[in-house]
């Protein structure tokens, strides 16, 4: 690794939703790195060390309100939000329950939806301001037995491009990164813990043009390139970040 | 401006084509300033401005024999190259029923065979680890009126980025980026073929969320993150910037 010089985002207001988790945790280490002031809001009970922790609920009004008060009480603006918390459910929609669907919904959708709005009179506070959302390229294309996490993926999709149409003449950028394989709990969780998952896992990987999965600080890598100035021209995009493996057809195995 | 990364691709060699002007100058000037040494070509003599520290060879890049003499002189004088940019291109503004076999000789050469050539010949000397970088077009996606040969062009570009991914990762990663409209002078050419070229300026304008063009250094600032070790989980994509303009429907309301 090259030497990256640690002040990218320097005097920059930061918040990460879901900031706790295995992708929210790595950007917000990094943007400490980076010399922002980072709020770390996540429904978690225990705050980590690092950054500053607001318990959120993504799926509350209420709870929007209070974080953004917060931020702005304390630091009078905010510069960039990552809507990172969501929640994947791994069923087929026969599967899924009312109550499944509505919940992933709310956490993935409208939590981007809310957080966003109540986010939009700080960033004018600050005079410009750097959304990232959470796609997935799950958003483009499924994987088996997560029909609703793909449905709630694409809605961000949209959202993100309705969103930077409109708040881009307010100088607000508006992007959403679209991982593909990142090694986190989620994914784990995604292989299930029956039959031989190191074999599985080992193909899934050799699928990858990259032969490896991402990491967690890869995805922070791309974040960080567009919360900040750098990324001053990029707005309404869909970033795939999958070592290479939607760029491919369908891998046969003959 | 907070303060940009620098010496991001320090000890890296890159090559460059079409670096005389526009998009390909400024990431020449950028990949410099992080920290990298550049080669640098271009169909004709070396530019009077080009510092004395970036190597320039002339080159046309739809000549084989021209970038076999181009692979030689980069081994020659930097050695070991890890990051190549595929940024020549030409643009004709004629439909199809307008462009001559010379017309298409002229733009597929530089546009589809340049690359093809360039990834060929350079591409064995990179499996030590290189990250290519092609510059496609937004006009890829969807057509630019009047554009046919360039439009089919970028989407050869397109398709040959995710094919090199596929074929040669996990050595060597390849992507490229869309440009939206840069303001370089082959946007001005394309505005100067509208009926009024100011009311186009004007409208292009409007449906940009960011407010303005892009700018050459726009393209150098994600070109820069490709080439460097943040982005070694990117391969196969074909990144848009464009300051939003594709975000929006063609048909924008503001406008009416």
């Amino acid at each position: 690794m090259s030497a990256v010089k640690n002040n990218y985002l320097e005097n920059k207001v930061a918040v990460v939703t879901g900031g706790c988790g295995g992708i929210g945790n790595a950007i917000c280490e990094r943007f400490l790195r980076e010399g922002a002031i980072v709020y770390a809001a996540d429904i978690a009970e225990t705050a980590p060390r690092g950054p500053l922790f607001q318990k959120h609920d993504v799926t509350s009004e209420e709870s929007a309100i209070a974080l953004m008060n917060r931020v702005h009480s304390e630091q009078g603006k905010l510069d960039i939000l990552v809507n990172a918390a969501g929640i994947e459910i791994e069923h087929t929609i026969e599967e899924t329950t009312l109550a499944a669907w509505n919940r992933i919904f709310a956490i993935n959708v409208t939590g981007t939806f809310l957080t966003s709005k109540h986010c939009l009179p700080l960033m004018r506070d600050a005079g410009a301001g750097s959304i990232i959302n959470f796609g997935s390229y799950d958003g483009f294309i499924a994987d088996p037995q997560l029909a609703a996490y793909c449905a709630t993926k694409g809605a961000v999709h949209a959202l993100t491009r309705a969103m930077a149409c409109d708040h881009g003449p307010e100088n607000i950028r508006v992007n959403a990164i679209c991982p593909g394989y990142i090694e986190t709990p989620m994914l784990q969780s995604f292989f299930g813990s029956s039959g031989d998952i190191e074999t599985l896992k080992q193909e899934v990987r050799n699928v990858h043009p990259t032969r490896r999965f991402g990491t967690p600080e890869d995805a922070a890598n791309l974040v960080n390139w567009l919360a900040g100035d750098e990324a001053r021209y990029a707005s309404g995009q869909l970033w795939v970040l999958d070592g290479g493996l939607s760029a491919q057809v369908q891998q046969m195995r003959l | 401006m907070s303060k940009l990364n620098t010496q991001r691709l320090e000890g890296k060699a890159a090559l460059i084509t079409g670096g005389r002007q526009g998009i390909g100058r400024a990431i020449v000037d950028r990949f410099v300033a992080e920290g990298a040494s550049v080669m640098t070509c271009g169909r004709g003599a070396r530019p009077i401005d080009l510092p004395a520290n970036i190597e320039w060879q002339t080159t046309d890049v739809s000549n084989l024999q021209n970038i076999q003499a181009l692979k030689l002189s980069f081994e020659e004088k930097l050695g070991t190259m890890s990051i190549l940019v595929n940024n020549a291109g030409v643009q004709i503004e004629k439909t199809i029923i307008e462009t001559t076999d010379d017309d298409w000789n002229a733009l597929m050469g530089v546009n589809a065979k340049g690359v093809f050539l360039a990834c060929r010949e350079l591409i064995p000397a990179m499996l030590h680890g290189g990250s290519i970088i092609n510059i496609g077009s937004i006009s890829a996606n969807t057509a630019d009126p009047g554009l046919a040969l360039y439009n089919a062009s970028k989407a050869f570009v397109h398709g040959l980025t995710r094919s090199i991914a596929v074929d040669h990762g996990p050595a060597i990663r390849c992507n490229a980026i869309s440009p939206g409209w840069i303001m370089t002078d082959m946007a001005d050419a394309a505005f100067a073929v509208a009926n009024r070229p100011e009311n186009a300026k004007a409208d292009a304008l409007t449906r940009h969320p960011a407010g303005r063009f892009g700018r050459p250094e726009d393209i150098a600032s994600l070109a820069t993150w490709l080439a460097s070790d943040e982005a070694s989980f990117a391969t196969g994509q074909c990144y848009t910037l464009d300051g939003g303009m594709t975000s929006a429907s063609p048909l924008n309301p503001r406008l009416f």
